[in-house]
Order: C-alpha cells, then sequence, then structure tokens
C-alpha cells in the first residue's frame, strides 16, 4: 500500500467515464464498465480502510512536486470508510437504477462514472481549492443525472428542479471558491497541511475559513438554507434521489468534519453555534417531515433532520461526539437510501409516490414493505437497528459534554420520526387495498431487491455494531489529534 | 446450562415459531408452550436459590455487554412470563382455530424471549434494547389484529416509545454518570445518594419510563386502546407481562431512585390518580374488555403506589400483587376471549344466564372475580392485605384510606362482571366444541388466583428473595390470617362497601353514565399528531417553492447580515494606493454594464450588456498582470454570448414586467450584498507580499519545469490535478447537456423576424459572415494549434488554443444560411469523453516516473517535450467537445435529438 | 479600493438579477457573479504588484501572484461549464418566467 496509488480512486472512474462516453445509443457494454469500475473501487476501499484502521494515514503529492507546491491527496480511516460506503451505496444504487430503466438511459454510466470520480477526490484531497474542484467535478454529472430520462420523457417538474438545484448549488459553490480564495489571501496557502490550526491561531483565517464552512453548511442543508433539498431531490427519478441521497450531503459533511478539524483545529471558541443550528436542524427537520404529502418529501425533509444530527458530531467536537457523528454518517447513508429505494420501488410500479393516492401497499408488497418499515424504525433510532446505536452513542456523547438541552432535543426528534414515519406506514401500507382493484401490478424483484439488501445492513450494523465503532474511533482520533494526518501531507 | 442458554433458548424458540405454525397451524400452540415450560424449568434449575451471573461482549469499544443476572427478582418475573406466556399459547391452540397463525405465534414468542431477556439484562443498553423490543411486539400483535388498527396501534406505539425515549435519556445519563452500563453496579454507584440533581432527574426518567409502559395516568390512555387485539394477546401483554415490565423497571430502580425525594412522592401520587381513575374507569364501562383494560390500570396503580412507599412490607406488597394480578387478570382476560368466541358479544348487558351455558367457566371467572375483588380467601386478598399494611405503616392512614376506597370500587367491578352475566336468562351460545385447551388455560390461572392464598407461605422462598433483590428485608413470611390489624379493619371496610356499591349499582349507573372527563388519552394523543403534523405542513410551506429566488434569497440575506457585522468588526483598510487610473476608467465602464444588464428590457439587451461587463473584467485582468486569464476571459466571454443568443432564439424578445413588490426588497438585498462583497475584500486581501507559495512559483517553477509561462505551468504541472478535474467538468457538461435535451423537449417559438434576421441571417445576407468565414476557419484553427504549442512558455495552452478554435466554429455557425449546415457534424461527445482520456493517460504515464501527473521529460529534435503537452491536449479536446455540443444541442431550432440521435 | 468596489457592483448587479422571476436574468446574474468572485479570487495574491510572471528569471518584489491567477483561470473555464449547462435549462423548462408560486400540490 502506498499513497501513491490514491489518485487512481480519481483516475480509472474518470478514464471509465471517458471511454463510456463513447458509447452509442443502446449499447449494454457502459453499464458493464460502470459496475465493474464500481466493484473494483469497493474492493480497493476495503483494502484502504483495513490498511488505515489502526490509524494509519497514506498521503501522496499528486505529480511528485515538493510538499506545500503539490496538491496533496491523504486517506486515514474516515477517509477510507466513507469511500468504502460511498462506494457500495454506489453499486446497490446503480443496480436499482438500472433495473428501473434510469441506468438504462444513454450517458447514464459515465455521469455517474464521473460524479464518482468527483466523490472520491472530494473525500481524498487536502487542498481547499482542490476541494473545490472536485466538488464541481462531482456537481456537474449530477446536473445531467438529475434530469436524466427516456427520450422525450423529462417533466417540467424535473426541469424545475433542475434549475433550483443547479441555481442553488453554483450558488454555494461560488461562496466555497470565495471562502478558499479569502483562506489564501489570509494564510497564504491553500495545503490542508500548511493550513493545520491557522484558524485557532489567527482570527482572520477564522472569518476566512468560516465562508467556506457557511458555504459547506447549505450544502449540507442545514437550516435556515435547507428548502433546495427538500425541493431538488423529490423531482428527480427515485434511482438518483437515492443515489443523491448517500453521496452528496455526506461530501459536504465530510468536509466540515475535515475543515473544521485540520483548520480550526477543533477550536472550541465556534463550537455553540454548530451545536444551535444543528439542534434547530434536527427539529426543523424531523416536524416538517410530519406534514408532507409525498413520500420522497417525507424523506427529504427526514433527512435534514439527520443532516443535522450528523453534524452535531462535530459540533461536540469530543472523542465521542465525533466518533459518534461519524458513526450516525455512516448509518444515516444506508438506511436512507434503503428507504428512498423502497419508495422509489413503489413509485416506480404505481406511478405515484403521494401518500393519499397509494393504499393497501404492505399487503401486496411484503418485501418493500418490510424494507420501508426497518428502515423507518432505524431512523427513528429502535433497536436493534443501526440507528438506535447511532441514537445511543450521539445521545450519551451530548450528555457527557454536557449538552443536556441539545440531547433532549435529539431524543424528542426521533419520536417525531417515528411519527411521520407511521403516518405514511398507515397510509400506504397498512390501508386495505383498494376495492375492485385488480391491478396485477407488482414491485418486480430486481427493484426490491437492492433497498432489501441496505436494509439487511443496517440490522447488522446494528446487532454487529462492533464492526464498525472501533473504526469510527480510529478516524474520531484522526480529528482530534491531526499531527500524522498533517505530517504524511506534508512529507 | 447458563442464562445465555436460556436467552438463546427463548429466541431459538421465536426463530422455530414461524415453522411451526406452517407446519401445525393453530396448534403450534403446543410446541410452543412445552418450550416455554421448558425455558421456566430451566430457570427455576439455574437460579431458584441462588443468583447466577454471566456476561458475553456484546460492544466491547462501548463497554456494552450481554450481561444476564438472575437474582430473586428476575427469577419471579421470568417465572410469571414464561408460565403465562405457555397458558395463553396452550389457549390460543383454540382461539385461532382455522385463522392464519405464523406472524401471532412468532410474535408472541418474540414478545416471551424479550421480556426474559428484558428481565434477566443487567447491562443498561441491553434493558433498553428489551424495553423496545416489547414495545415493538406489542406494536406488531395490535397491528396484525384487523384492518382498522392502525390507529390505535399506532397510538399505543407512539405513547410506548415516547417513555421508552425516557428510559433512553435515563440510561445515557446514568452512563455517563457512573461510566458503566453495568447495571448492578450503575445501581451501586454512589452517585445516586451524592449527587441530588443526578438521582432526581433518573428516577424521574425512570417513572415515566415506566409509567407509559404500565399505562398510568396520564398515559394510560394507550392500554383501552390497545383492547382491539386479539384476547390472548391482552391476556398477556396488556394484563400479565408487558405493562409489568414497567412495574419491574420501578421495582429494580426502587432501592437507588429512593434517594431522590420526587421518586416516592411522583409514584405515589401517580399510582393514587392510576388506581382510582382506573378503577372508576372499569366501574362504567359494560365492555367487558375494557372493564378489565382500566381494572389493569388500577391495579398497576396500586402497585405503583406501593413501590413509591418503598419499605419491606410496601415492597413485599408489590411483589405478591404482581402474582396475583398476573394470575386471576390473565384468567380474566382469557375468559372474555371464550365469552366472545361463544357468545358473540362481551358486552355485560348483552350476556346473561352463564351459569347454565356455561357453567365450568362460570366456577372459573367468579373464582377470579373473587380475587380480583381482594376477598378472602384468596391471593388477592393476601396481596391487597399487604398492601393496606405496607401503606399504613408509611405514608399512613390517611393514604390507607384512600386505597381502600379505590379497594371498594374494585370490589364493585368485580362484582358487577358476575351479578350481571352469571344469573339470568341464558344467551344463546356457539357450541363448547373444541375450547377445552381454553378452559384449561383459564383454569390455571383462576385456580392460582384462587388458591395460592391458602398455601401462602410457600410462596415465602420465590417472594422474599425478590424482595430481598430490591432493597428490602429477604425475611418474608406470608400468611392468610395476620390476625385483627387495622389493615385487615381497612379491607373488610372496603369489601363491604363494595359490596354495597354492587347492591346500589342501578343508581351507580345512573351517576356514572356520563363522560367523566373533558377529554379523553385518545383525543389528546390524536390532537398532540394533528398539531405536529399541522406544524410541519407550515414549516414545509415556508420552502414549498421551486423559484429559484425565493432560495436564494435565505443565504444571500444571512451572508447580507452576518457580513455586514462581521466585516465592520475585522475593520477594513480603505487605501487606495494600490489603484490606478485605468482602474477607475474600468470601473466606470464595468458599473455602466452592470446597470445596463439590470435595467435591460429585452433579453438581447441584457445579454449585450452583459459582455460589456465581461469584458471589462478581462481588461482587468490584464491590467493587473495576468495576460493569461486576461485571454481566457475574453474568449469565453464571446463564446458565452455567442452561445446565449443562440438560445435567446427560443424565448421571447422582452423579459416579463418586474413588480414593484418585488424589485424593492431585491434592490436593498442587493445593495448589501454589494457593500458586503466591497468591504470583503477590503479587509481580508491587500498582500503586499507575495506568499511564501506564489514566491516558490515565481523563483523556482520555470527552474523545475523549463517552462516560462508561470501560470501555465502552474496549470498544466503543478496543479494539473485541478486542470484535470476542470476538464472533466467541461467534458461533463457536454454530455450532461446531452442528456438533457434528449430527455426534455426545448421550448419553440416562431421565430420572429426582427430577430431572425439579425441571429439567422437568411442566405443573402449570410455571404458576407460567409466569405470571412472561410478565411478566418483555417487561420483560427492554424492560431490555435499554435497557441496549443508554445503555451508552456508564452501566453497561450490548452484552454486558449481550444477557446480560439471554438471561436473558428461559432464563427462557421453565425455564418452558415441555416443551422442544418451550422451543425459541424463532429461526435462532440466522443471528443469530450478522449479529452479526459488523453488527459488521464498523460497521468498514468506518471506512474512511471513517480506518480499520477507526474511530468516527463524528453528532448526530441533539439526541442524540450513534456507529457504535459500531452496533458495540455486533453485539455483542449474536452474544451472542443462542450462547446461544439452547445452549438449544436442549442443552436438547431428543431428537435435535435431527431436528427443528433443517430450522428454521435 | 477601485476592485473591491468593482466586485462590489457587480455583486449587487448579480445579486438584483438572481432575484427575478426571469431564468434568463438568474443566469446573466450568475454570470456576473462569477465575475465577481474571480476578481476576489485574483485580488488574494495582492494587486499591487502588477509585472506578468512570465520569463524566466522574475522579480518577487514585482511580479504578480501567479498561483490566485492559476485558480482564475480554473473557475472561470468551470464557471462557464456551468452557465452553458444553465442556458440550456433555460430553454428546455417550458417557461422562463417563473409563476409567483410554484406549489405542486
Amino acid at each position: 500500500m502506498t499513497g501513491a496509488l490514491l489518485p487512481l480512486f480519481v483516475a480509472i472512474p474518470l478514464t471509465a467515464a471517458g471511454i463510456t462516453a463513447f458509447a452509442r445509443p443502446g449499447r449494454r457494454w457502459p453499464l458493464t464498465v460502470l459496475l465493474a469500475v464500481l466493484a473494483v473501487h469497493v474492493a480497493a476501499s476495503a483494502l484502504l480502510l483495513g490498511a488505515t484502521r489502526d490509524g494509519e494515514v497514506y498521503a501522496d503529492g499528486v505529480g511528485g512536486w515538493v510538499p506545500g507546491i503539490a496538491i496533496p491527496f491523504a486517506a486515514d480511516a474516515l477517509s477510507a470508510l466513507m469511500l468504502t460506503f460511498t462506494g457500495a451505496l454506489s453499486l446497490v444504487c446503480c443496480w436499482y437504477a438500472i433495473a428501473s430503466g434510469v441506468g438504462r438511459v444513454r450517458l447514464f454510466s459515465p455521469l455517474v462514472l464521473a460524479m464518482i470520480a468527483g466523490v472520491n477526490g472530494a473525500l481524498l484531497t487536502a487542498d481547499a481549492f482542490n476541494l473545490f474542484v472536485f466538488i464541481e467535478v462531482m456537481l456537474m454529472p449530477s446536473y445531467g443525472l438529475l434530469i436524466l430520462a427516456r427520450r422525450g420523457q423529462g417533466t417540467e417538474r424535473s426541469v424545475r428542479g433542475s434549475r433550483l438545484y443547479v441555481t442553488f448549488n453554483l450558488f454555494v459553490s461560488t461562496l466555497f471558491l470565495v471562502g478558499v480564495g479569502l483562506v489564501y489571501a489570509t494564510a497564504g496557502t491553500v495545503n490542508l497541511g500548511l493550513l493545520a490550526g491557522a484558524a485557532k491561531e489567527d482570527g482572520r483565517v477564522a472569518a476566512a475559513a468560516a465562508v467556506a464552512l457557511a458555504a459547506l453548511a447549505m450544502k449540507a442543508a442545514l437550516v435556515p438554507t435547507y428548502g433546495w433539498l427538500t425541493r431538488a431531490y423529490p423531482s428527480t427519478s427515485p434511482a438518483i434521489t437515492a443515489l443523491f441521497s448517500g453521496l452528496h450531503t455526506k461530501v459536504a459533511v465530510y468536509a466540515i468534519y475535515r475543515l473544521y478539524a485540520v483548520i480550526f483545529d477543533g477550536d472550541e471558541r465556534w463550537l455553540l453555534i454548530g451545536l444551535v443550528v444543528c439542534g434547530v436542524t434536527v427539529a426543523v427537520g424531523a416536524i416538517a417531515s410530519v406534514g408532507e404529502q409525498s413520500m420522497r418529501s417525507m424523506l427529504s425533509f427526514s433527512m435534514v433532520s439527520h443532516l443535522g444530527y450528523i453534524l452535531v458530531g462535530v459540533a461536540l467536537f469530543t472523542p465521542a461526539g465525533l466518533a459518534a457523528g461519524i458513526f450516525y454518517l455512516l448509518h444515516h447513508m444506508v438506511v436512507k437510501a434503503a428507504q428512498f429505494l423502497s419508495a422509489g420501488a413503489i413509485e416506480d410500479t404505481y406511478g405515484t409516490d403521494r401518500i393519499d393516492r397509494l393504499r393497501g401497499i404492505g399487503r401486496r408488497e411484503p418485501l418493500v414493505a418490510a424494507t420501508f418499515a426497518i428502515a423507518a424504525l432505524s431512523l427513528a433510532g429502535l433497536p436493534p437497528f443501526s440507528g438506535f446505536v447511532a441514537k445511543l452513542v450521539l445521545v450519551i456523547a451530548s450528555i457527557d459534554a454536557g449538552q443536556v438541552l441539545l440531547a433532549v432535543v435529539l431524543i424528542a426528534a426521533s419520536l417525531i420520526t417515528l411519527l411521520a414515519m407511521l403516518r405514511v406506514w398507515n397510509a400506504v401500507f397498512m390501508s386495505p387495498v383498494p376495492e375492485g382493484e385488480s391491478s396485477t401490478r407488482r414491485i418486480p424483484w430486481s427493484l426490491a431487491a437492492p433497498g432489501a439488501i441496505l436494509a439487511v445492513v443496517t440490522i447488522v450494523l446494528g446487532l454487529g455494531a462492533q464492526l464498525l465503532i472501533p473504526l469510527t474511533e480510529v478516524a474520531a482520533e484522526g480529528l482530534l489529534d491531526t499531527t500524522t494526518y498533517v505530517e504524511e501531507v506534508l512529507r | 446450562m447458563t442464562l445465555l442458554g436460556l436467552l438463546l433458548g427463548g429466541w431459538l424458540l421465536t426463530a422455530l415459531a414461524p415453522l411451526l405454525a406452517r407446519w401445525l397451524g393453530h396448534r403450534a400452540g403446543w410446541p410452543l408452550a412445552a418450550g416455554l415450560l421448558g425455558l421456566a424449568a430451566m430457570a427455576l434449575m439455574l437460579g431458584y436459590d441462588t443468583t447466577v451471573e454471566q456476561s458475553v461482549p456484546w460492544i466491547p469499544s462501548l463497554d456494552i455487554a450481554l450481561r444476564l443476572r438472575l437474582d430473586g427478582l428476575a427469577m419471579l418475573f421470568v417465572a410469571l412470563v414464561l408460565i403465562v406466556g405457555a397458558l395463553v399459547m396452550i389457549y390460543s391452540t383454540a382461539y385461532f382455530r382455522g385463522k392464519p397463525t405464523v406472524s401471532y405465534y412468532t410474535l408472541m414468542t418474540a414478545f416471551a424471549a424479550s421480556m426474559t431477556m428484558l428481565v434477566l439484562a443487567d447491562d443498561l443498553v441491553l434493558l433498553f434494547v428489551s424495553w423496545e423490543f416489547t414495545t415493538l411486539c406489542s406494536y406488531l400483535l395490535i397491528l396484525r389484529s384487523g384492518p382498522d388498527a392502525g390507529p390505535p396501534a399506532a397510538r399505543t406505539l407512539l405513547v410506548t416509545v415516547a417513555g421508552g425515549l425516557c428510559l433512553l435519556a435515563a440510561v445515557a445519563t446514568i452512563v455517563v454518570r457512573t461510566g458503566t452500563t453495568h447495571l448492578s453496579t450503575a445501581l451501586a454507584d454512589p452517585a445516586w445518594s451524592e449527587d441530588g440533581t443526578f438521582a432526581t432527574t433518573v428516577a424521574i426518567l425512570v417513572a415515566v419510563a415506566a409509567m407509559t409502559k404500565s399505562a398510568q395516568f396520564p398515559f394510560h390512555a394507550w392500554l383501552p386502546d390497545a383492547m382491539v387485539a386479539p384476547a390472548p394477546v391482552s391476556a398477556y401483554l396488556h394484563a400479565a407481562a408487558m405493562v409489568k415490565a414497567g412495574i419491574y423497571l420501578l421495582l429494580r430502580f426502587a432501592e437507588p431512585a429512593a434517594h431522590a425525594p420526587a421518586w416516592s412522592a411522583l409514584l405515589i401520587t401517580v399510582g393514587l390518580v392510576s388506581s382510582f381513575i382506573g378503577a372508576v374507569f372499569a366501574l362504567q364501562r359494560t365492555d367487558l374488555k375494557a372493564l378489565l383494560a382500566y381494572s389493569t390500570v388500577s391495579h398497576l396503580g396500586l402497585l405503583t403506589l406501593v413501590i413509591g412507599v418503598g419499605t419491606t412490607a410496601a415492597l413485599t406488597a408489590a411483589v405478591v400483587h404482581v402474582v396475583a394480578h398476573a394470575a386471576f387478570k390473565s384468567a380474566g382476560f382469557l375468559y372474555v376471549g371464550l365469552l366472545e368466541k361463544r357468545a358473540g358479544t362481551r358486552d355485560i348487558r348483552e350476556v346473561g344466564g352463564l351459569w347454565r351455558s356455561m357453567p365450568l367457566a362460570s366456577v372459573l371467572i367468579l373464582v377470579a372475580a373473587v380475587a380480583m375483588g381482594g376477598i378472602p380467601p384468596t391471593l388477592g386478598f393476601v396481596s391487597k392485605e399487604l398492601v393496606l399494611d405496607g401503606v399504613l405503616h408509611g405514608p399512613g392512614l390517611w393514604l390507607a384510606a384512600l386505597v381502600a376506597l379505590s379497594a371498594a370500587i374494585t370490589v364493585a367491578y368485580s362484582g358487577r362482571m358476575v351479578v350481571s352475566t352469571l344469573p339470568g336468562a341464558p344467551t344463546r351460545l356457539a357450541p363448547a366444541s373444541g375450547t377445552w385447551p381454553m378452559v384449561v388455560a383459564i383454569a390455571i390461572g383462576a385456580v392460582a388466583a384462587g388458591t395460592f392464598g391458602l398455601v401462602a407461605p410457600a410462596l415465602d422462598p420465590l417472594v422474599g428473595r425478590a424482595v430481598a433483590a430490591t432493597g428490602g428485608s429477604g425475611d418474608v413470611h406470608l400468611a392468610l390470617w395476620h390476625g385483627v390489624t387495622p389493615a385487615l379493619g381497612l379491607s373488610l371496610a372496603a369489601i363491604a362497601a363494595g359490596a354495597l356499591l354492587i347492591v346500589a349499582r342501578r343508581g351507580v349507573d345512573r351517576v356514572l353514565d356520563r363522560r367523566l372527563f373533558p377529554v379523553t388519552g385518545v383525543g389528546a394523543v390524536e390532537a398532540v399528531q394533528r398539531a405536529v403534523q399541522v406544524t410541519g405542513r407550515r414549516l414545509g410551506d415556508l420552502t414549498r417553492t421551486d423559484a429559484p429566488a425565493a432560495h436564494l434569497a435565505v443565504p444571500l440575506l444571512l451572508i447580507a447580515v452576518l457580513g455586514v457585522a462581521g466585516l465592520v468588526a475585522l475593520t477594513p483598510s480603505w487605501e487606495a494606493a494600490d489603484s490606478t487610473a485605468v482602474d477607475v476608467a474600468l470601473l466606470i465602464v464595468l458599473t455602466g454594464g452592470v446597470i445596463a444588464t439590470v435595467v435591460a428590457r429585452s433579453r438581447l439587451g441584457a445579454v449585450i450588456a452583459v459582455g460589456v461587463a465581461g469584458f471589462s473584467v478581462a481588461v482587468w485582468f490584464f491590467t493587473l498582470g495576468a495576460s493569461d486569464v486576461a485571454l481566457t476571459q475574453l474568449l469565453v466571454e464571446i463564446l458565452t454570448v455567442v452561445i446565449m443568443v443562440l438560445v435567446l432564439r427560443h424565448l421571447p424578445q422582452q423579459f416579463g414586467r418586474r413588480s414593484v413588490r418585488r424589485a424593492v426588497p431585491a434592490a436593498i438585498l442587493a445593495i448589501a450584498a454589494g457593500v458586503v462583497a466591497t468591504l470583503g475584500p477590503l479587509v481580508f486581501t491587500g498582500r503586499a507580499e507575495l506568499s511564501a507559495v506564489g514566491r516558490w512559483f515565481v523563483e523556482e517553477g520555470p527552474v523545475e519545469t523549463g517552462g516560462a509561462n508561470v501560470v501555465n505551468t502552474i496549470l498544466v504541472e503543478f496543479r494539473a490535478l485541478d486542470t484535470f478535474g476542470e476538464l472533466v467538468v467541461l467534458a461533463i457538461a457536454a454530455l450532461a447537456i446531452t442528456a438533457l435535451v434528449e430527455a426534455r423537449p426545448r421550448v419553440t417559438r416562431p421565430v420572429l423576424p426582427s430577430v431572425s434576421s439579425l441571429l439567422a441571417p437568411a442566405a443573402p445576407n449570410a455571404v458576407f459572415i460567409n466569405v470571412l468565414a472561410r478565411v478566418l476557419v483555417p487561420l483560427m484553427l492554424l492560431g490555435s494549434l499554435y497557441a496549443l504549442l508554445r503555451g508552456h512558455n508564452a501566453p497561450g495552452g490548452g484552454f486558449i488554443a481550444a477557446l480560439i478554435g471554438a471561436g473558428a466554429l461559432a464563427t462557421r455557425y453565425l455564418g452558415a444560411p441555416d443551422d442544418r449546415e451550422a451543425h459541424s457534424g463532429l461526435p462532440y461527445l466522443a471528443i469530450a469523453g478522449s479529452g479526459v482520456v488523453v488527459a488521464a493517460v498523460s497521468g498514468f504515464i506518471g506512474y512511471a516516473e513517480r506518480s499520477f501527473l507526474t511530468p516527463l521529460h524528453a528532448d526530441i529534435l533539439g526541442y524540450h517535450f513534456t507529457t504535459s503537452l500531452i496533458f495540455d491536449l486533453g485539455v483542449y479536446l474536452a474544451v472542443f467537445g462542450v462547446i461544439l455540443g452547445a452549438l449544436d444541442s442549442l443552436g438547431s431550432p428543431e428537435e435535435p435529438a431527431a436528427k443528433a440521435g443517430d450522428r454521435r | 479600493m477601485i476592485l473591491a468596489l468593482s466586485i462590489g457592483v457587480l455583486v449587487a448587479g448579480a445579486v438584483f438579477l438572481m432575484m427575478s422571476r426571469s431564468f434568463i436574468r438568474v443566469v446573466l446574474g450568475f454570470v456576473l457573479l462569477s465575475h465577481a468572485a474571480n476578481l476576489l479570487l485574483f485580488s488574494t495574491g495582492g494587486t499591487s504588484r502588477r509585472a506578468e510572471p512570465l520569463g524566466k528569471s522574475l522579480d518577487p518584489v514585482l511580479t504578480a501572484d501567479p498561483l490566485p491567477q492559476a485558480f482564475v483561470l480554473t473557475a472561470i473555464v468551470i464557471s462557464f461549464a456551468i452557465t452553458i449547462y444553465l442556458l440550456s435549462l433555460a430553454i428546455t423548462g417550458g417557461r422562463d418566467e417563473d409563476d409567483e408560486d410554484g406549489d405542486d400540490a
């Protein structure tokens, strides 16, 4: 294992994206390439995870230039965990996309491959400007995926959603770029290794980096800038919503963890702001999710709430808090995708995801109903699912850090989440099959299975939390003490 | 044989249950009952007279383990849970004859396993997990009972989960304060006596958790709600076992929690209120099941109360009453199930003469009712006397009197159950065939409740060890007859008063035949649900629009407010020293362009004005010493304007009217943002000297790379990864645009003459441009090649070269007589894709030397070449691809996909 | 200081355009916004040294900082790509002007 191989996480998917762009319409080989690349990606990141599980950091100055000049790529346990989960999740979501039809639309493969490359680059880079570039590499293909549909089948809603999504993200990216620029103006570098602790020492660097962090918080859909997500996510095809839910906001969340740990060195002076914003986000997202009329809107608001939970970890910035936040992050990627996929399987088969138009799904679709139920209970933090462990460790960490009020909000919001889930459950799944509906529509196995697999994962991560917790603790340790990371970046 | 075996046995049985139910149908209850009894026997053998412990690691990182402990209290509850479970299973074999039972048996067994786990748990997290398991089992068992069960099941779940969350909060608090998840250790921690806040917080949280589980006021509403479940479920979960989980929890925490004064006060108050209103509501009901449900609330209230009293006598009373209640209440519910099955109703007004039509069952329910009323010589009498005795020797006579009052009402409703159903004219019943297992199950419960009073001392060891485990003295001597004591007096007085109430039952009914409470529990839960939903809907409405302006206004407002505040605090420097006269001129032109863009009424005008602003920015870059940037900006600006013009052909000429209502706030926001954007650079920038990195590039860059154009060497060598990303963005833009125009037909608009004359010149008008293009296009392509090659040393490079090349295409496009000819016919997706591949390949070559994108140098024919030239070629292709794609996709007025599809 | 004012003017214009109902105006707003961002990015290296970083032996006291220039070049091209995409969205949406309310209920 050597750090010099890290750029391959970007280079290989991009090469594949370039090659698959050549494909003529209707050809299947790009899908083979896509799945193969994703499979290799998952395997490679699992290896990386094995290599970083004791706190090792691998780094490479891309191009071989001197430290401080070259753009550094660095991987620690946190990056490796993220790479593994994003890769595996992409694989499952691509399977669903292919089964549901979106994946067979031309250009699906190159767009997804480029997006994965952008995600990987953002997870690996240790250079603030390069982070901006890779976020763009991730976003540009997403714009294409957002409206991807069979010829002439795109809806006006999807274009309006795209307009919102693209403009908001462009705005936020511009703000992030400005933040990075201001960091350069004040600190004279954009290299994370050189920036280590800079914001703790110099108020001007802190203010500059705060601009970049604010932009990332907007990308992570924290209150009050969450409306774009809850509008745009339900406007695209279900497969793409599921894919995005696991990748996009999560990259922003990762970047917040990383930048705050390195540039601010976990500066305690600003944590209260984070706690307040996260607490309000948790509450607002949960409450709003109860009032929604369609499954994907409900899930999108619920996602906002859980993004708040995830970022509580960094706002606490204690060993327990960071580890809990990271665990919550990984758990949420899996479970939210499971739920979007189960809702999507219903929508793709029955033609709507509106709560008031779907009836009796539970009786007709036991597997999808089970997936939804497991994911819902997991999101609400009930045992034996991963959400329970995630909530437990986060609540313990909050109380441990003296944030009792926050713990109360976290606990209360999980009850409201349950309320939102129950509302959908009762209306869509438990209601009787409408009289006289002789429809023989059934969700095909290939649409039900991807979500079901993720539902199994949440059970495994719940009962087998020990598989993941030591890794999240190592990742948290790497954020608390960035010495090794910084040393490797500057080697 | 270990505790783990006991636990796993329960779960193994759960795993077998669906198979057995599939194979044996309703008869699966027999082997399951045998299994549960086997587990009970195992528990008794393991820990009848000794405390056993076992620990298996689960999540060692968090110190969470499957810590199991079978002490006296756990023993009592394990026995209760498994034996009643077995009875219910036997009962079910008849009750569910001919009905689907797979999910029923699975969930019931899972519940038995969960309860066993709960009472064995010696780990706080395991305790909580089991607690929630029982909640989930209860929810699912209610849910499966029928099509209308959804809402009541949901209400039950919400109330019990809310209580569960209190337990979670308690667990988290304890773990944080005591540093362990080991229940026994945590309960013995000195923090309970030393830290009053901690003890009080946890005591209240635990009490509330138990109150929800045990249906105590004000959370009692879910229990009658849960009665939609079939009789065996009610008997097991909602009478004998699950609701007792709350009592178990209270008993488990009784010793340490007593350090908090709030504990005792809360439990006594809540217990008294629940016991009283439960009894009154029970007396009011004519539905036997509802009557029993409220009776459960009342009896559990009594238990809560005595646990709150907390003396050894009181705890003894609690433990005995747990046993007594489980026996007579399960018999009661099971009897109601039998009655419902045979009579088709469970309303006491609709049945009568059961003495004659089902004599055996009538005897049994009479025994159960007598025990429930606490009449000698039943176990119910023994436990009630203990309760009264405990209260008398604790808080005193006043409380004992109140308890006796509630006991009197208990006697009254217990009597009502029998006096209005057993005598009289017989109701027609369905045949009894095959119901004998049901009668057996009822009999065991009723007989236990009726006779254990006579053999009360036999319970001494079991009860004594249980009391000892809760912190009381284990020296317990139960007896039917304690001599003439004040408690006996109160007990007899209660019975007498109850008898009076039975005699005067018509009068009582008249008094009670009304709503006793302004709000019902069900109504309250529903109101909360609705309120949250309405609030949620309103919250969602705040962002329910797709208009970008609405969503962008939020962050802009934030920036404006926070920015002004923050930047003023950081004191900007207003020095104009670094400005020149040219700068001022540029500012003026720029401002003109911006204003023109903002006020333009026509789309074309706005585009041209934006072009002006863009050109002045390009000149800005030039004056600041960046000809590469300036050139790029210029070329980008030209191409942007060309593409915009193409796009405008599909849109109306004029913008819609701007409303003042919208413009004024927009202007205020704009000015605020402008102020922040002006202050920002003044605060943060103005670096006088080169940064260390900048200095390195200036001094070492040319030496390291051999290229004189420092900016270009940064782009293609030092930070080639940035450039790689950027060319990917470009190439993918081509793909995204293609995806967009394929998915969604473009808006079409009749091409207006005025616009077409300007933008899509008819053939004659195009002659001039056409001729010009013929000369210009090859020249520009040549120039573009030149720029590509020289980029390393002078202004130029892949971007600029490609932009020049694309400019050639744009010229050709504008010169073409119509769009059909304008189409380049080039496979732009492939060009863009190959750009990415070429750049990546040049990066892979770097591995030959050191790492991805490491440039390799070679001298060929006296010229110095590096692999970064290949990289630059990739950049060139990507840029070229995207512009070609944009021109081809956006240019033609007709549906492009149809024509373009086969070509690409 | 004049550069700062230019950035301010561009941002003010951009924000005003971004608040309008016409999507084309919003796009134009973003074009101006990216100009502003690029100028700001440029100014992070300092604007008092204005000599081109061209040549093999440069005077660090006079030469403009090349790194922000490279950043700006990258940023210009990225925003160009996104602008093109936004323009294609402008003609596929159905309408350019938004409704006052876009509720889908």
